[in-house]
């Protein structure tokens, strides 16, 4: 089964329009992978139904890495008690 | 004022100033006048004088009162009036007391003149049908229902009679200055009245309009203007060269920097430079600043046009018949392109070059953006909780430029009302409806000529939510405590008024706000007759704008069991767990507007030009600041500060005045 930081850069992967394979941890969603503000809420969205979580806007914009997305994503599937 | 003819000595001193007259007997003049101050004038008519002595004040600078080097040709002078070097003629104007005319060309009136009331301009449809007519108290309310309400034909004809009315008023064979103005350097005016305290420096030609102006409220057209068949409202500025033809430049409007305008309204606190606009109807606050910017066939509000923005209303079929609708709050980015027929939403932005049409006014606050392959793309509820619309929110209650005595156009200000609400409320039901009934791996869907991802269809119904909890939420603690203040019970204050209008649907009328049912009714008091002329329709508006708040209230409390699932209850409980709950969405949407804040450090591409790696942050912070030291990110820190406060006041409070045992509403 795929880890929550691989589905996460799938996600992100589709979104963007890039290879899933170059995708970096620390990569930044606006200056290394080019997400405009529409994109970030688009991948807010995609990420909400891929783990099948709720998450607020405000807290999800501020996460900016991809890293920092596959943490904050499990954090909300504990808390929100969906299996990642 | 008492005139009399001119003595013998006084006649003797003109003479000898090389002044002349068709006919001496015609000249009179009153106590104070001053023969010596009057020199190589040549009288035409019927000439009346009034006092000459002292100065008069031009920018500034105090010149003797006077006639010198002019024509002048069936006039009357008030006191202390300086007339110099007309060049041509000066004829058949009322000038008021404490003028200055001062190297003009030709200024005169024809006989039959209106000032440009009663001028017909094509307003939204190039082609007719929407004709709104000039007059001096034009509202921006009168004016949208005479362009956009012709499905009222009752109203239609009611509404054209009271101007075509007004208009004939206006009809005289003299023109008239009024008091204090002063008009200098003009090469022609002709049938334009000017009111009191206007400054007309160096146009160009003005010819057939009015420039209303007030003491408290002057008026101001400058350098180069050429204007014909026009009306400029109180306070406004025409400046720059503009070219104005048949249209309205309403109170406190700025136009300017070479802008050319024709068969267009301008109402309160507009402002256009540098472009060009044609056919528009510009409500309050439209804000044009570019060159390269055409505004065509389109009704606007509260809109601020990106540089090159442009629309086409002409398929090269019947002509120019397209119109295009950018509801209240709309922004356009640079280069955006729309192809009319087309009616966005209110609060919404639109970025790139649309090539199709579309119709999103359900879904407000939205982002609009062409993508490369043809398709318009949406965001619904994207544009509610930027930085952008809660800067416009604040920024144009504190830019209303209008002075004087009365503020024409009624202008409603709220961001969020029953009229934005209402729309996300419907917005937020389509979206959910598309939502359930389209399938998983649909990538997007079609919603009245745009595209939406399937996945933003639950974005921006939960956008939407925040905005209508919020809203809701606001109105109960915000009556609530009131009625703490007023001393006076929640149960008494959550009642909705006798008086109260409720309507689903409101309407944005010119800026003015209200339930549809105010609408109808006004309609229907005049197709029967009950408002008889201008004063009495502008009154009826007024009522209308009185009963805003009961009116809202009543909407609230229609919408809040909807929304909430229960009704509206003065009791401790509910009234906390309201209070709990604005605390909570309106603290969650002003952190995303910080979100969005912060994106605007986030990004220092360029800055550290010519340093080291070390410089960027550096210089990127002497530039632009932190992010925490910015104004605006520290008064939205304060509100969230405040906010909490607020709230347990209120709670406090609440507890005070409402027993722990449940008081029914």
């Amino acid at each position: 089964m795929a880890t929550v930081e691989e589905r996460v850069k799938d996600v992100t992967a589709r979104v963007l329009n890039i290879d899933p394979t170059t995708i970096a941890s620390d990569a930044n969603f606006g200056a290394d992978l080019g997400a405009e503000s529409i994109q970030s809420v688009e991948l807010v969205a995609m990420f909400e139904e891929e783990f099948g979580i709720e998450m607020d806007e405000d807290q999800a914009l501020s996460v900016s890495t991809v890293g920092g997305a596959s943490e904050f994503i499990t954090k909300v599937c504990q808390q929100q008690g969906v299996e990642a | 004022m008492t005139y009399r003819k001119l003595n013998g000595d006084e006649r003797r001193v003109l003479l000898n100033n090389d002044c002349s007259a068709t006919d001496w007997d015609r000249i009179q003049v009153a106590e104070g006048f001053d023969a010596n101050r009057v020199d190589r004038v040549e009288f035409v008519g019927s000439i009346r004088i009034g006092k000459l002595a002292g100065h008069v004040q031009l920018d500034g600078i105090d010149k003797p009162a006077g006639v010198r080097s002019a024509t002048i040709v069936n006039c009357t002078l008030g006191d202390n009036v300086r007339v110099c070097n007309v060049r041509v003629h000066l004829a058949n104007y009322d000038v008021a007391d404490g003028v200055c005319i001062e190297d003009v060309g030709t200024m005169a009136t024809t006989p039959g003149a209106t000032f440009g009331n009663g001028v017909e301009v094509d307003v939204l449809n190039e082609s007719g049908g929407r004709e709104v007519t000039l007059f001096n108290e034009l509202s921006a309310q009168f004016a949208y229902l005479q362009c956009v309400h012709r499905f009222r034909p009752a109203m239609i004809e009611k509404l054209n009679e009271m101007a075509t009315t007004y208009a004939a008023g206006q009809l005289s064979d003299r023109g008239r200055v009024g008091r204090g103005s002063s008009i200098c350097s003009v090469d022609e005016i002709r049938d334009v009245q000017i009111g009191e305290g206007a400054r007309i420096r160096g146009a160009a030609r003005l010819l057939n309009g009015t420039v209303l102006s007030e003491q408290d409220a002057g008026s101001f057209v400058g350098s180069g203007v050429q204007a014909s068949d026009f009306i400029i409202a109180e306070g406004a500025s025409v400046d720059g060269g503009a070219i104005l033809k048949k249209c309205f430049i309403g109170q406190g409007c700025r136009i300017g920097q070479q802008f050319s305008v024709e068969s267009s309204l301008f109402f309160a606190n507009c402002e256009a430079l540098h472009g060009e606009a044609v056919a528009i109807f510009a409500g309050p606050y439209t804000v044009t600043h570019h060159k390269s910017t055409l505004l065509i066939a389109g009704l606007f509000s509260f809109f601020n046009a990106g540089s090159g923005t442009n629309q086409s209303n002409h398929m090269y079929k019947l002509g120019p018949v397209h119109e295009g609708k950018l509801e209240r709050g709309c922004k356009t980015g640079s280069f955006a392109y729309l192809m009319w027929p087309c009616r966005i939403g209110p609060f919404s932005i639109v970025l790139g070059k649309h090539k199709r049409r579309f119709d999103t006014a359900d879904f407000p606050f939205s982002l609009i953006e062409a993508g490369a392959d043809g398709n318009c793309n949406m965001v619904p509820g994207l544009n509610l909780t930027t930085v952008g619309t809660v800067r416009d929110g604040a920024k144009w209650p504190m830019r209303d430029q209008r002075l004087g005595s009365a503020r024409r156009d009624r202008v409603s200000f709220d961001v969020l009302s029953p009229f934005t609400v209402g729309r996300m409320l419907t917005g937020s039901g389509r979206l959910n409806k598309i939502q359930q009934e389209t399938a998983t791996d649909v990538d997007v869907v079609k919603i009245n000529g745009v595209q939406v991802k399937r996945v933003l269809l639950r974005t921006g119904q939960k956008f939407y939510k925040v905005g209508i909890e919020m809203y809701l939420l606001e109105q109960v603690v915000a009556q609530a405590e009131r009625a703490l203040a007023d001393g006076e019970s929640c149960s008494s204050a959550f009642a909705v008024a006798e008086e109260a209008v409720y309507s689903d649907e409101w309407l944005d009328i010119g800026g003015q706000l209200m339930p549809r049912r105010r609408l109808d009714d006004l309609s229907a008091r005049m197709a029967a007759g009950e408002l008889s002329d201008i004063r009495a329709f502008h009154q009826a508006l007024d009522s209308i704008d009185a009963a805003y708040a009961a009116d809202q209230w009543a909407w609230v409390r229609e919408h809040y069991p909807e929304v909430f699932g229960r009704d509206v209850v003065a009791a401790e409980d509910d009234m906390i767990e309201a209070a709990d709950a604005l605390l909570q969405v309106r603290s969650r949407y002003l952190r995303q507007v910080l979100a969005d804040a912060q994106k605007e450090f986030s990004d220092t591409s360029g800055f550290g030009h010519d340093g080291m790696p070390a410089d960027v942050a550096r210089d990127f912070t002497e530039v632009r600041g932190t992010f925490e030291q910015n104004r605006f990110v520290e008064e939205v820190q304060q509100e969230l500060v405040e906010l909490a406060s607020r709230i347990e006041r209120f709670k406090s409070d609440i507890r005070q005045a409402v027993p722990a045992k449940k008081q029914v509403s």
